[in-house]
């Protein structure tokens, strides 16, 4: 992931910070890889941020045999994170069939061609909350103070701006005019 | 600060008391000591020896004997765990004891304030120790709603200089904990610059003197309402009064208290704290007139 951070009117200390702020932020929620370029506009005499980023390639699913090592009539959970995941796809798919039977056993009572297709369900699709988790790390990383916010759509990137106050016209057009350049420029 | 193991640590406490030192703090925890202590100064050598006997550690607490409040704008995840807990775990082991507080309203540049009741449950503390960001100009914006504090108090945040008599910097926001050398030294600078503004009270204090030392005081209580074992911290002291972790009816017997010939609810302002039990603030001398005659 590439970080631009631009401060305007700000010491060299903020800049440094925000951009191993945004980079161990995003790092923590997973999201990392999944980001081309961040670009944050920091103007703290007018108490303005402007946030963008790139959302790059994700990461394929997580399927069930990532997760688990198959033995007889059972399935042993080799990553233990994504057993909650892994035992609700399994009891929507099976019903009854499936059961828990230790901390990182879960046993199966399944046909031959079942118990080969139980192995290709998907776990868990970063897919399906990568936009959430980014916007979770956005939120970590502008200031508390800023709670007035205002997205700028376009078609590739997550834009937002924020203050602590009535975010006017004036600085609307401005942020557009600075996302047309940085899409340009990236 | 006295670490080691209750082989024989009953000894050392009567030591201390016999030499007319007091026990500010104990803490047991299975086969591990810790005990917070005030000696006179010409007796370290004993006491020195005597920890040697028991294999135990003594280690100097400049901080030892005082409350301090740490405050941040908010307890989000801006601004905890790091670098609050950080600073509040350097300080404890420097012997104080510490609070966190996260302020209601503290956030932003222009819409930053502290309210009446946060004031006050900040100044039932020795000092405060105020956790802000990384941007100059809005820490500028907020020294004004510090300055209303009327206890001493010291800004920590991130630009590495600031106009400002009480502030420490390198600090700021942070995404991980402070463990390497450099770090520790800020969190030492800090320390040595609480230490110092709590010197200024202190000699304040010193200059005019209280009724009665409130490790003395510490000790009456404990002789008529005794520590319940396990409890944490039923009593902690302040450079000038105690905060009492207390029933509301042992109030009045902690008012008849009897230190010398007065009571102690005439030398000291007992106040309910607005944060934990109750408040003692013990008088100067010069109002009360001498506990001795």
């Amino acid at each position: 992931m590439e970080v631009t951070v631009e401060v305007e009117g700000a010491d060299e200390f903020a800049t440094t910070s925000y951009a191993k702020i945004c980079q161990d932020t995003f790092r923590d929620l997973g999201v990392r890889t999944s980001i081309d370029h961040t670009y944050l506009y920091i103007n703290p005499q007018e108490h303005l941020f402007l946030i963008s980023v790139k959302i790059g390639r994700v990461a394929s699913p997580i399927k069930v045999r990532d997760v688990t090592q198959p033995e007889i009539d059972k399935l042993k959970i080799t990553d233990e994170k994504y057993a909650p995941k892994l035992l609700a796809v399994l009891w929507d798919a099976y019903g009854e069939r499936v059961q828990q039977v230790g901390r990182l056993e879960i046993g199966l009572k399944l046909t031959d061609k079942e118990t080969e297709a139980v192995k290709e369900l998907i776990v868990y699709d970063p897919r399906e909350d990568l936009i959430a988790r980014i916007l979770d790390g956005i939120d970590r990383i502008l200031p508390e103070g800023a709670r007035v916010r205002y997205p700028i759509p376009s078609p590739e990137r997550i834009t937002i701006i924020a203050s602590e106050n009535p975010i006017g016209e004036e600085w609307k057009t401005r942020a557009a005019d600075m996302l047309r350049s940085i899409e340009t420029n990236v | 600060m006295f670490e080691g193991g209750v082989y024989k640590f009953n000894e050392l406490k009567e030591l201390v008391e016999d030499l007319g030192g007091f026990i500010i703090q104990e803490l047991v925890m299975q086969t591990d000591t810790i005990l917070h202590m005030a000696f006179p100064v010409e007796d370290e050598r004993e006491i020195r020896e005597k920890v040697k006997e028991l294999g135990g550690k003594l280690i100097d607490l400049p901080l030892a004997g005082t409350e301090i409040m740490i405050v941040t704008p908010s307890l989000g995840k801006h601004h905890a765990v790091n670098p609050l807990c950080d600073i509040g775990e350097y300080l404890r082991r420097k012997g104080a004891i510490t609070n966190i507080m996260g302020l209601a309203r503290g956030v932003g540049k222009r819409i930053a304030q502290i309210t009446r009741e946060e004031k006050r449950i900040m100044e039932e503390c020795d000092a405060v120790i105020f956790v802000v960001g990384n941007f100059r100009e809005c820490i500028e914006a907020k020294l004004n709603i510090f300055e209303v504090i009327n206890v001493p108090y010291l800004i920590v945040g991130g630009p590495p200089k600031l106009e400002c008599e009480h502030y420490v910097g390198g600090i700021g926001r942070r995404t991980d904990r402070m463990r390497r050398k450099e770090e520790f030294d800020k969190l030492e600078e800090m320390t040595t610059k609480l230490g110092e503004i709590l010197d200024e009270k202190r000699k304040e204090v010193e200059e005019d003197p209280l009724a009665a030392s409130p490790l003395f005081i510490k000790e009456l209580i404990e002789l008529v309402i005794p520590p319940i074992p396990g409890e944490e911290l039923p009593i902690v002291i302040h450079i000038d009064g105690l905060r009492l972790n207390i029933e509301e009816q042992d109030e009045p017997r902690i008012r008849n208290i009897e230190v010398g010939k007065k009571k102690l609810g005439e030398i000291c302002e007992i106040t309910k704290s607005l944060y934990k039990g109750y408040l003692l603030k013990i008088l100067p001398e010069a109002v009360t007139g001498s506990v001795f005659y």
